[in-house]
């Protein structure tokens, strides 16, 4: 009997380390992280392969940009993507969707990969413009076809949106776990999940809560961008409101030693995304709240003269990248007057 | 001669003003003219009411108008003793003076110029071009790099001799890869010289020295260039003609590097694996150090980083791009007190660098020092506003 227990615990073992190693899904961690795994967010479906159950809703999308016409038909489980000049047509099936509300995809060409240089979104339950590929202006089917991604792109895409998809260095399509998984961002959790079984706890991955405003925004900001990354890349503009650390980090009142703002102090990455505005206030209010307490005061945080609810209505506002075709709250928390331009 | 004569012959005009005049052929009096007039429309004969230094005004123009070099710069020199406060006198003289090859008293009547009209850019950038061929090279890339900023690169062949003689300087004052990204420009651009290979080739192979200096493993240096610049004009080539250079030159120093260098951006990989290859024959490469660091900390693996950071930082203390990586490197792996100590240390040996100001500002925001770290980013921002991404966002 004895005997039996311990081949089953060693059965079991083998089963949690191959299971972490290939394609870790929570499944396992939720054995003691219930709560932190409970959740379908959206980040755990950051990235699709296979069947998509919004190209299967809208089997037919086209659209005609400059001298090129692209079209998204899809067929039971398999959606392809063509792009013609009239003359020629290039076809690939799609194998990734990247994004939960607009998609766009990576297609596979002769051992190449690209962006495709139309997405879907939802807001017009069509296809256009790539966000970010605007300024291209493609002249050959190829070049129409998609943006040809650089092995460093390529392994931030899927680095980004997939787990595991970064073996030894390089961009493994093969070993890769679609979406974000507790590995993703708990790195080591496979080694701590084995030893956690022995009860030998000392490999646990770092706690993350414990890091600070400013490390946590750099965490968080390897796929949603660095306020240094987004300096660095010159990226300028509308645009940048899809980059939330760096638009935090311009925010009068963003401290890196404050744990009262940051990614962690208003959004749990382990649950969906919260929309309710008013949901926000008690964050706001941690500061700029009626309470003269030394903290609040040393920093000098002023309170709203307008409102005490749904703070990030006027101090965040919503930002509509040109086209019109998403919308994102911007995180420079400010004082936003009537006519102000987009501060960069 | 250089750049000069390659332009000339590849457009088939006169020598532009800010090319250095042939020694054979001297004036280039027609180009000189048009510069002259682009910088002072208005620019009309000298207003004073003292006949004789209006009439060595009119005698000048006069030699001037016709070619006559010598009389000219003899009666432009008479004028402004005259009047020393005559800017355009000073102008012309000094041109005049650097077209004839006169260097030195070319450089003196343009200072003299300067101070009378202080953002004159192409005044300042042909100063620079004279003091190259003085021997004063710091004062030269300064007025070069001034007057570049004063938008003194009014043509394309203007804009190229300016570049050319900047990258050869900054390679001479051993900032290499400033002196790669400004030959990248030469990449694309229709000019013809002959020693631009071997220029590139001192700078990819980080010698500081200028062509002209080079008399030995010319052929080195020509094959070296010519890959490099095969690179930077995306020629699929320039890949094998790299291999054929290791296989020539197995042990020459900096080569890997240089091939890792120019592939940083697009294949992370391959460059990082060419640094370690440098490292096998230059143990103690400072600038292979410095990417291995760098390139480590960019695929967030600081603690990959801190042991080349810290070797590049003991072997080359005064190297600004060391005790950033360095610094970063202590950040990022939780020492931020001893990485703000050496960030400061790079930002006090290169003031302007973007990377050390987009580190000091991390590790002032997690020291809470606030204001500091708004500062900055303020730094930053400043730095890079009037650049914006070309090409696609993310």
């Amino acid at each position: 009997m004895h005997i039996l227990k311990a081949l089953a615990n060693s059965l079991f073992l083998i089963w949690v380390a191959t299971a972490l190693g290939q394609a870790p899904d929570g499944a396992a961690c939720a054995r003691c992280h219930a709560v932190q795994t409970q959740a379908q967010t959206a980040m755990g479906r950051a990235l699709l392969t296979g069947a998509n159950p919004t190209l299967q809703a809208n089997p037919k999308l086209t659209v005609r940009k400059g001298t090129f016409t692209y079209t998204v038909e899809t067929h039971g489980d398999a959606s392809t993507y063509s792009v013609t000049d009239g003359a020629r047509t290039l076809s690939l099936p799609i194998h990734w969707t990247f994004g939960v509300g607009a998609q766009t995809w990576v297609l596979e060409r002769e051992g190449r990969l690209y962006e495709s240089l139309v997405s879907y979104y939802p807001a017009i339950q069509g296809l256009d413009t790539t966000t970010g590929d605007e300024r291209l202006k493609p002249s050959t089917l190829e070049d129409a076809m998609g943006r040809e991604l650089k092995p460093g792109d390529s392994k931030d895409c899927f680095g980004c949106h997939a787990t595991h998809s970064v073996v030894d260095g390089k961009l493994s399509l093969q070993a890769l776990h679609p979406g974000v998984a507790c590995e993703h961002c708990h790195v080591g959790s496979s080694t701590h999940l084995v030893d956690a079984l022995q009860g030998v706890m000392d490999s646990a991955p770092p706690d993350l809560k414990k890091l600070g405003p400013e490390d946590i925004a750099s965490f968080c900001g390897q796929c949603h961008r660095t306020w240094e990354t987004v300096v660095r890349n010159r990226w300028r503009g509308e645009v940048n409101v899809r980059f939330q650390p760096y638009r935090l980090a311009n925010s009068r009142c963003f401290s890196g030693t404050d744990p009262r703002i940051g990614c962690l102090a208003c959004h749990d990455p382990h649950q969906d995304l919260v929309q309710q505005d008013a949901s926000y206030d008690a964050k706001c209010l941690a500061c700029h709240g009626s309470s003269t307490g030394s903290a609040v005061a040393a920093r000098g945080a002023k309170t709203c003269p307008v409102a005490k609810e749904n703070c990030v209505k006027c101090h965040m506002p919503k930002v509509t990248l040109p086209g019109g075709l998403m919308t994102f709250t911007d995180h420079q928390i400010r004082i936003v007057k009537a006519g102000d331009s987009y501060p960069n | 001669m250089g750049v000069k004569t390659q332009l000339g012959k590849t457009y088939g005009v006169a020598p532009p003003v800010l090319s250095r005049p042939s020694q054979k052929k001297r004036g280039g009096l027609g180009t000189l003219l048009v510069l002259f007039f682009a910088l002072f429309p208005a620019a009309a004969a000298a207003q004073t009411s003292s006949t004789s230094f209006a009439d060595s005004v009119a005698q000048a123009t006069t030699a001037r108008e016709q070619q006559d070099v010598t009389r000219a710069i003899e009666l432009y020199g008479q004028a402004v003793q005259l009047n020393p406060k005559w800017p355009e006198g000073w102008w012309y003289l000094g041109s005049l003076q650097y077209g004839a090859g006169s260097y030195s008293d070319a450089r003196d009547a343009l200072s003299r110029y300067i101070e009378l009209t202080p953002s004159a850019g192409a005044a300042m950038a042909v100063r620079g071009l004279c003091e190259f061929e003085t021997g004063e090279y710091s004062r030269s890339l300064k007025d070069i790099q001034s007057g570049l900023s004063l938008g003194a690169a009014n043509q394309p062949r203007n804009e190229g001799i300016l570049r050319y003689h900047e990258a050869q300087l900054l390679t001479r004052d051993g900032r290499f890869e400033e002196a790669l990204r400004g030959y990248a420009y030469f990449a694309h651009a229709e000019l013809v010289e002959p020693e631009l290979p071997l220029a590139v080739g001192l700078a990819g192979l980080r010698n500081p020295l200028l062509p002209k200096e080079v008399h030995e493993q010319r052929d080195l240096y020509q094959a070296t260039g010519d890959a490099a610049l095969q690179w930077m004009a995306g020629d699929e080539k320039a890949s094998s003609a790299f291999q054929d250079l290791f296989r020539r030159f197995p042990a020459v120093a900096n080569l890997h590097y240089l091939w890792g260098y120019l592939m940083f951006a697009t294949d992370p990989d391959e460059s990082l694996a060419e640094f370690r290859r440098e490292l096998e024959i230059a143990r103690s490469n400072s600038a292979a150090q410095v990417m291995l660091a760098w390139g480590s900390l960019m695929r967030n693996h600081p603690f990959e980083a801190l042991p080349y950071a810290k070797k590049a930082a003991q072997t080359e203390p005064s190297l600004p791009a060391a005790q950033l990586v360095f610094g970063r490197a202590l950040l990022e792996t939780g020492d931020t007190s001893g990485g703000t100590e050496h960030l400061e240390k790079a930002l006090q040996l290169e003031p302007q660098n973007l990377e050390t100001h987009l580190a000091l500002a991390k590790a002032y925001s997690k020291s809470g020092r606030e204001e500091d770290a708004r500062r900055e980013r303020l730094l930053c921002l400043q730095i890079t506003q009037n650049e914006t991404a070309s090409g696609a966002h993310p």
